[in-house]
């Protein structure tokens, strides 16, 4: 297989894993335990994760962008991909910064990136309504990120060492 | 890219500091958004007694006009952030156009041959009980 | 310690709902009656009946004393004017009757509750406002003479000497209803309550933490402020004030209270008079007699009597506070140009 071809492949089946997961946290609402909207586990991030790990911010920003567009077709709406492209982004952005550091491990990374993501969520909320009124949620959204972020670090932890390298390139 | 994150399996020291900056953050945008929530100002239109509109002052980022259906005399209030008032009204005394805009808890229009009040209530503490006049 | 954690975090939850006992909303009504709005607000717990009941007695009243209800007592005194028949009457009226009568006494020409006719002239009673004509107003101010009005308190009856005389108790109903709707709301037990009837608010004993009830005046100039804040316990402040309604005509402003001496309204330089007193009814009466009056005479007959205190707002920005009232109020205009005094005695 040639490396672009390889390459190809592995980004649409991490695309793919990502959907899944979307799709199926989606099956477990947080939201009847704790009412808060724009509430979830963030499985996806998982997928995130990985591939800042073993490929390449370029290949985590595509798959990235192909889940938020390919779940909008399958059953969101604009103001849905708005509030997950920005969230996602804003992740990606400090997940890629925070692993450069020496000093943390993924738990660190996931849940920083869990906040960022709410923040960016809670923002494109704000830019679409038209009102600062979605800020209220942001606190009890950051804290529950801390939990989210830890179970999905946890999570990769598992990921990353179990799958150390997807089809080198 | 090759992250020493990546190779650890144990959470680190550093890791509790990014827990505590976000739970700082959280506590930051509490307190940041503390006097935005208590300036909370409602506003409760009776009419003889029953409650017909309600509008949270505060929030309103558009001018609301609303014609106000079963009043002896027809009238039109006025609501735009943080104030309200009675914009016109077909009542004989017109007391109640003239008090103009409230903006306060506790401040209250009156349009007695309409039997009808307007009423703002707000999470602030007001600095007296009751006002006499 | 691992396994204690989880019941740490349900104990942290938990401390979020303790009750808040302390700063609980009070059972309250707002209603019409007497031609005003009317609120009752009781502190203690369960004051939903008693506030029930101090509604159907301030209702009652109303239907008793309403000079536009055709079926109350005082319409059929006013129907029966000039012929000569003694009506009979609650005695509740009749003491009602003579304590408005005794005010016209205290000080003459500054109350009458046989104005009525002159404010029909005027329109403020089926708000119609207008200067009225100078015959109708010479018509009008011929029927007003409260010495006409008899008054038998023993066999509780009263009757109109005069044809086309009418009562109207509009200046005293409202004091004398928070009086009977202060001891309905004690015979239910109740030790904190607010009553605004139309302005006029009667503070029922302190509030629930054993403070001063704190109730402002209105800024006659500018009715969304306060003019000074007083503290009131077991006591009425009722304000009358030219600002309340009027109308306008030919660029010149009429307010509605008339002085009984010229048929206008009055015009003694006073922009509002609260008088403050534990006697609900007496309070309610002054308001009305001494913006009429004007602040000498207002504080005057102050001087005169040791049962009421008052806050005058002159119409040169001067707030004169009697000195019964400087322990417990606050001044809240210095802002807006206001001086604050205190008269002694």
């Amino acid at each position: 297989m040639s490396v672009s071809l390889r390459r190809l492949t592995r980004s649409a089946v991490l695309t793919a894993l990502a959907l899944a997961l979307s799709v199926a946290e989606g099956l477990v609402p947080l939201t009847i335990l704790f009412p808060l909207p724009g509430l979830r586990l963030g499985l996806a991030n998982l997928v995130t994760v990985y591939a800042l790990c073993r490929l390449s911010g370029r290949e985590a920003l595509l798959i990235l962008i192909a889940r938020c567009l390919l779940g909008s077709l399958l059953g969101g709406n604009l103001m849905a991909l708005a509030f997950s492209l920005t969230g996602g982004l804003l992740a990606l952005g400090v997940m890629a910064l925070l692993l450069r550091l020496p000093g943390l491990s993924l738990f660190g990374v996931s849940i920083a990136g869990a906040a960022a993501h709410n923040t960016g969520q809670i923002l494109a909320a704000m830019v679409v309504l038209g009102t600062p009124a979605p800020l209220v949620y942001l606190p009890p959204l950051l804290l529950c990120s801390l939990i989210t972020g830890t179970v999905t670090g946890g999570v990769s932890i598992l990921l990353v060492h179990r799958v150390p390298f997807p089809g080198k390139v | 890219m090759r992250s020493p994150a990546a190779d650890r399996r144990r959470p680190t020291l550093w890791d509790g500091l990014v827990v505590l900056a976000v739970v700082a953050f959280a506590v930051l945008l509490v307190f940041l958004l503390r006097p935005a929530e208590g300036s909370a100002v409602t506003a409760v239109i009776t009419l003889d007694g029953e409650t017909v509109a309600q509008y949270r002052l505060d929030q309103l980022s558009q001018p609301v006009t609303l014609d106000v259906e079963g009043a002896a005399y027809p009238l039109t209030i006025r609501a735009e952030q943080g104030r309200i008032c009675i914009e016109h009204s077909d009542c004989p005394s017109q007391d109640c156009v003239r008090t103009g805009w409230i903006s306060r808890p506790g401040q209250q229009i009156i349009c007695l041959p309409n039997r009808l009040v307007i009423s703002l209530s707000g999470t602030e503490p007001e600095p007296f009980d009751a006002v006499t006049g | 310690m691992k396994r204690f954690l989880p019941f740490l975090c349900c104990l942290l939850f938990l401390a979020g709902c303790t009750a808040p006992s302390a700063d609980a909303e009070p059972a309250q009504v707002q209603f019409f009656s007497m031609d005003t709005v009317m609120s009752i607000r009781v502190y203690n717990e369960g004051g939903e009946d008693a506030i029930q009941a101090a509604r159907q007695e301030v209702e009652r009243l109303d239907k008793l004393l309403s000079r536009t209800n055709p079926d109350s007592q005082i319409s059929l005194l006013n129907s029966h004017a000039g012929d000569g028949t003694l009506i009979s009457l609650d005695a509740e009226v009749a003491d009602l009757l003579s304590f408005a009568k005794s005010v016209s006494q205290l000080l003459p020409g500054c109350f009458d509750i046989t104005i009525a006719p002159v404010m029909d002239a005027w329109g403020f009673t089926k708000e119609e406002r207008h200067v009225p004509s100078a015959e109708a107003l010479a018509d009008a101010m011929s029927l007003v003479n409260s010495e006409a009005l008899i008054v038998d308190e023993a066999s509780s009856s009263a009757r109109l000497e005069q044809a086309g005389m009418e009562v109207d108790l509009g200046a005293v109903a409202k004091g004398f209803a928070a009086g009977r709707a202060d001891a309905v709301l004690r015979e239910y037990g109740v030790t904190s309550a607010l009553l605004d009837l139309g302005g006029n608010v009667t503070a029922i004993g302190s509030k629930l933490d054993g403070s001063a009830w704190q109730v402002a005046v209105k800024d006659p100039q500018n009715t969304s402020e306060a003019l000074c804040v007083l503290s009131l316990e077991d006591q009425t402040a009722s304000t009358s004030g030219g600002y309340e309604r009027y109308f306008e005509e030919n660029g010149q402003t009429y307010h509605h209270i008339i002085d009984p001496k010229t048929g206008y309204p009055a015009d003694s330089g006073l922009l509002s008079v609260t008088v403050i007193s534990s006697d609900h009814m007496l309070a309610d009466a002054l308001s009305t007699t001494l913006f009429v009056a004007g602040p000498e005479e207002a504080l005057d007959f102050w001087r005169s009597r040791d049962d009421f205190e008052l806050v005058l707002c002159t119409e040169d920005n001067r707030v004169i506070v009697t000195e019964g009232l400087e322990a417990g109020y606050r001044p809240a205009g210095e802002d807006r140009g206001y001086t604050y005094e205190i008269a002694r005695r």
